[in-house]
């Protein structure tokens, strides 16, 4: 199986499955079992990665720390190639790919009624992309796939969205862009300039690692690059569109939003900014800690005042990525490996949250918070898992979100004590919204006049899938640390 | 040992979730019987463990967190401490599981009841028997869950679903001290095993030890209610009363004066540390007793006169008596529980009421109840010859023995609280149960007074219900343990050793301290009996005979201010309202609508709008599409940025 070229196979499944929709384009009924099929075969065999890891990782790869490695020539007059590596943090965020797209394609199932060949197709063209973008080790390849995940949710907002979907697509389409055109100018400006110092023209990143950039030089570029990851994560101040995005996305989109796109900006700054930039990121360090400790403060507080509970869940996001965004600038291992891990717990957690307020929003056509009250004793299963995954939202110790969110206080004490201490701080004002959502919602008086049905057996299933997976992070976290290793001790230079 | 340890855990946590999946589907009975099982399972165990130990094993069963140098395996460690407290949890917890089929009889989601009792009981157990921080913090936290959802157990009424949230935040408060003290341990000291830290002490300098023990202060002040975070525990009443008793009494509430005790070898070395601890325990003992003076509702007396008395473990925490501590701590979840549990009757068969004037001449009424409610009272007071009487008075025997001003000082504090315990305690026995039945009351009364229940419509009988037997047979354990419960750690001059003493000398920190002489000892004791008379004294003066319609007329009118004061709780609620709540809500909103929306997307949208404006100029050719002109628009300060950039590199 490993002569398959896999990675290849992982990026392209998806795009190949958008021409088994086009036959059925117009019927939903035929159409939808196709895409899932298409996810479950990706998340298949991004299951068999997972179990087979450890017996790849003996087969000698050409750079240290990678699983499988593909290398072409593909455009050679500007020293291109299509090169993809996989290794234990893509591993990682490939599953959490093709897992997230399992749970967007079935929350959606019924909610999709237009267009429904078009929005599959979009899907499915996203995952390539996601996919892409967590396996390219070329630059110019990443940003052709960090360009083809982006436009699909461009539409996938403005089309099935709801609210003011268009000024909130416009709104994210300007900051996406206008971040990665930057990054796509510092990547052509660090070509260039290894391309001065050794005469080679490439995009590689592990060909790049060795430039040797003025630290001026050095700044502007990491700036780039940190700006376009910075807005996807997204950190304070850059963070407002992530709000709209998500409060007029359709589930499905809000699903993927918290769960992939946020993470691509944080995969973007581990695998690329910190290794190709590391003197600018040192001394960038501050400002990272800053903004984190400041997002995660201030989103917590803005979140605590919402009404919408798809807003309210979006500034929780800013807030736990804020986490994650401590982890990465300690650059210290056990920090950094938190941080990875906290990626893949808040995508299952939020967008388990997602999944429950779209659910929600189906049965009563409305989000706001003070709409509802009571249903605790109305739909119990429903309630039941909205307080499963508000407390592992909170950082219950047992569930996914503590072990992240631990780890990375753990490492980064070593490194700032003082930002360690202030986001402890945050972890309280994340309890404070949570139990207000939780009692405002399941709690108090019933407000809703409405009979709401309780959880489908697809909603069930789906729910129980997604619990399960928290609890196993939570209380088993070590196979997942175990795969992230190697390759945080390799980019932290832990001997 | 490894599988009844095991075990010990494993069976509240299985019959927890298992009655979480499935009880909503049984009946009630399997229900019941499944949760009472598995707690009296685990004391079973517990039992066996007793029998098989001698000398403190550390076992491990799997890994948790492990990254790197990090550590933290589920592992637990038995040491006396540990399994002292384990039996003391389980067979508190099986009792009050029991008195709970009966007490919850008629409530509509048993399932939800016992499975929260249930891992209610399994994190308590995580919590003492953790051989490291993380994995306590595990049971520290599951606990405060527990009792968040059990506080608010009747969610349908936001007054017990908000006390369940403010127990929940406030105790989060003081968790995260106890956080940034156990991540710190790590950075320090390279691990994260209790046993471990321990014994590193000396390795670091004495201010550092003093921050660390002063984070974990402000840790155990918020689980175990001390001020300035005791604020939540008067509130946390709004839960069923067995509830009370298990969490808000006998146990998780204890959870803070382990911790300290368990750590004392470490940061016990600081005398800071010390005094921080004992001044919090003294000052929160004496605070939480005037509030109790001047309650009218039953509950709230029980639960400030449980913050008093813990304050009294936590002082001698801070006086290094850490055996003295752990004997009260004992005591008074025997006591507590049994106090609690005789309230709960009480309430029961009164329909709810919880206003303790609307109550009285119960003692020929409730007999059942009276007696073991009498032994606990005795308990609570100090009366000389209960168990209270001694290990309150070892913890102000080892008070005073340790010096200085300060100790002195906290003393005096301790035996004027002693006084006003045994004041408050016998006030609500002879307001209670003694005198005449109040008059029957009319239907509006109770409705107005009926004190956060169930919400179920209260139907006014002026005469008593019958109460289920299992309610008022599981009082009688409680008031013979707490009643003798003295026995287990005599004064040297009527035994030779204490029990508990010499079962828990060998344990670090635990060395027992110079004993004074006997003579001092007597003159303790006679001090602290003074006390209890005393009290007891006042309150039969004020609520008997003749005097006690007066009082019972001059204290159910309109308070005076500073009768106001202490029984709101010297207003500490106003005053976080205040100086926390109100600012905090303001800020949300203004980060909300004044720098999210205002500031930061304002500016946004008018660039915006201006780039729009400019674009739409030269774009009478093009689509005149909004979008399409911003994105030439951004495509443009691309550009002169990639000119910039060039500059800049060449």
């Amino acid at each position: 199986m490993t002569d398959l070229p896999l990675l290849s196979v992982l990026i392209f499944l998806p795009l190949a499955g958008c021409l088994l929709l086009l036959p059925v384009w117009n019927c939903r009924v035929s159409a939808r079992p196709i895409a899932l099929g298409v996810a479950l075969i990706e998340l298949a065999l991004a299951a068999w990665l997972y179990a087979s890891w450890r017996g790849l990782s003996t087969i000698p790869a050409q750079l240290p720390g990678y699983l499988l490695q593909e290398d072409a020539a593909w455009i050679p007059a500007f020293g291109i190639r299509y090169t993809l590596g996989l290794d234990g943090i893509s591993l990682l965020m490939v599953m959490l790919t093709a897992f997230t797209f399992c749970v967007a394609l079935t929350v959606s199932w019924n909610s999709i009624t237009e267009k429904t060949g078009l929005f599959l197709t979009l899907m499915l063209v996203m995952e390539s992309g996601i996919m892409g973008v967590f396996l390219a080790l070329d630059l110019a390849l990443f940003y052709l796939f960090w360009e083809v995940m982006l436009i699909p949710m461009f539409f996938l907002i403005g089309v099935w969205g709801h609210g003011r979907r268009i000024y909130s697509t416009i709104k994210f389409f300007l900051f996406t862009m206008f971040g990665s055109l930057l990054m796509l100018l510092a990547i052509v400006a660090l070509h260039l300039t290894h391309a001065q110092q050794t005469g080679v023209a490439t995009f590689g990143l592990h060909e790049l690692l060795g430039t040797q950039i003025a630290p001026e030089t050095q700044l502007w570029l990491f700036g780039a690059f940190f700006l376009a990851f910075a807005i996807k994560f997204p950190l304070f101040p850059l963070h407002t569109w992530l709000p709209d995005a998500h409060t007029d996305a359709p589930t499905a989109g809000s699903v993927i939003l918290a769960g992939l796109l946020l993470k691509t900006g944080s995969y973007g700054l581990i695998r690329f900014g910190y290794p190709l930039f590391p003197q600018a990121a040192q001394t960038l360090t501050p400002l990272l800690y800053a903004l984190a400790v400041i997002g995660i403060i201030y989103a917590s507080l803005v979140a605590f005042a919402q009404e919408d509970m798809k807003r309210l869940i979006a500034y929780s996001s800013i807030g736990h990525m804020g986490f994650v965004a401590i982890g990465i600038a300690a650059w210290q291992p056990v920090a950094l490996s938190g941080s990875i891990i906290q990626m893949a717990n808040h995508g299952v957690t939020t967008g388990a949250l997602f999944c429950l307020v779209g659910m929600l929003d189906e049965r009563a056509h409305t989000r706001d918070i003070r709409a509802f009250g009571g249903l605790w004793g109305k739909i119990p299963r429903y309630s039941f898992f909205f307080l499963f995954f508000s407390l592992a939202s909170l950082g219950l110790p047992g569930l996914n979100n503590f072990v992240g969110e631990f780890l990375v206080l753990v490492g980064t004490m070593k490194k700032a004590p003082l930002v360690a201490a202030l986001a402890f701080v945050g972890i309280v004002l994340t309890l404070v919204y949570t139990v207000r959502l939780v009692q405002e919602v399941l709690f108090q008086e019933e407000r809703q006049p409405l009979p709401l049905a309780d959880l489908s057996l697809r909603e069930f299933s789906l729910l129980v899938v997604l619990a399960l997976l928290d609890l196993w992070m939570g209380v088993h976290p070590a196979p997942l640390l175990d795969m992230i290793h190697l390759p945080v001790q390799l980019l932290t230079g832990t001997p | 040992m490894k599988l009844y340890l095991a075990l010990i855990l494993l069976l509240p946590l299985l019959g927890g979730t298992f009655n979480a999946l499935f009880g909503r589907s049984l009946p009630r009975r399997v229900v019941e019987t499944i949760a009472c099982g598995v707690i009296w399972g685990a004391f079973a165990c517990s039992i066996v463990a007793f029998l098989q130990f001698t000398v403190p094993v550390r076992i491990e069963y799997a890994s948790w967190l492990s990254d790197f140098d990090f550590k933290a395996p589920i592992a637990l460690y038995l040491d006396q401490l540990s399994l002292a407290l384990t039996l003391m949890i389980t067979f508190v917890c099986g009792l009050i599981h029991l008195y709970s089929v009966g007490y919850m009889k008629d409530d509509p989601s048993p399932a939800r009841y016992f499975a929260l009792l249930n891992i209610f009981v399994f994190a308590m157990l995580v919590l003492i028997l953790a051989e490291n921080l993380p994995l306590l913090y595990l049971g520290w936290e599951g606990v405060g869950f527990c009792s968040y959802a059990l506080i608010g157990f009747w969610y349908s009424d936001p007054k017990n679903a908000t006390a369940g949230r403010k127990a929940f935040i406030v105790t989060r408060i003081g968790d995260t001290a106890f956080g940034i003290a156990m991540v710190w341990m790590f950075h320090l000291f390279g691990t994260e095993s209790i046993s471990e830290l321990n014994t590193m002490g000396f390795l670091m300098p004495a201010g550092v030890i003093t921050a660390l023990g002063i984070l974990l202060l402000i840790g155990a002040a918020g689980k175990s209610a001390q001020l300035p975070l005791s604020v939540w525990l008067p509130d946390a009443m709004a839960g069923p009363t067995p509830v009370s008793a298990q969490i808000h009494a006998a146990t998780m509430v204890t959870a803070g004066v382990y911790l300290l005790a368990r750590m004392f070898p470490l940061i016990g070395a600081s005398p800071s540390v010390q005094a921080a601890i004992a001044i919090t325990g003294g000052v929160t003992a004496l605070y939480a007793a005037t509030c109790a003076c001047v309650q009218r509702d039953l509950k709230r007396i029980l639960a400030y006169s449980t913050i008093s008395q813990i304050g009294y473990m936590v002082l001698a925490v801070g006086a290094g008596a850490l055996t003295a501590s752990t004997f009260h701590l004992l005591t008074h979840a025997f006591f507590k529980a049994l106090l609690f549990l005789g309230a709960g009757c009480v309430i029961t068969a009164l329909h709810h009421q919880q206003d303790i004037f609307r109550m009285g001449g119960l003692k020929g009424r409730l007999p059942a109840v009276y007696w073991p409610f009498l032994a606990g009272v005795l308990c609570l007071a100090g009366f000389p010859g209960s168990g209270g009487f001694f290990s309150k008075d070892a913890i102000l025997g080892a008070v005073l023995e340790h010096g200085g001003p300060l100790y002195t000082g906290l003393f005096a504090l301790g035996l004027v609280t002693a006084l006003l315990t045994s004041f408050y305690t016998f006030r609500m026995l002879f307001v209670v149960f003694h005198g005449e039945a109040s008059t029957p009351l009319s239907p509006r009364a109770v409705t107005e007074h009926e004190q956060s229940m169930s919400g179920d419509p209260v139907v006014e009988r002026s005469r008593t219900e019958p109460l289920p037997a299992v309610m008022t047979l599981t009082l009688i354990p409680l008031a013979i343990l707490g009643l003798l419960g003295g026995l287990i750690n005599l004064p040297a001059y009527l035994g030779n050793h204490g029990l508990l003493s010499g079962y828990l000398g060998s344990i670090g920190g635990f060395s027992p301290a110079a004993h004074a002489s006997a003579v001092t000892e007597i003159a303790l004791q006679i001090m602290a009996a003074t006390a209890s008379i005393i009290g007891l004294g006042l309150a039969w003066s004020r609520y008997t005979g003749d005097r006690r319609a007066v009082s019972l007329a001059t204290e159910s009118g309109e308070a005076p201010f500073h009768i106001r004061f202490l029984q709101s709780g010297w207003m500490l609620d106003d005053l976080y309202r205040l100086l926390i709540i109100r600012p905090f809500f303001w800020l949300a909103r203004f980060f909300w609508k004044g720098v999210d929306e205002a500031a930061i997307d304002g500016t946004l949208d008018g660039l915006a709008r201006l780039t729009a404006r400019l674009g739409g100029l030269p774009a009478g050719l093009s689509t005149g599409k909004v979008a399409t002109s911003l994105i030439a628009i951004a495509g443009g300060v691309a550009v002169v940025l990639v000119y910039v950039a060039w500059m800049v590199m060449s």
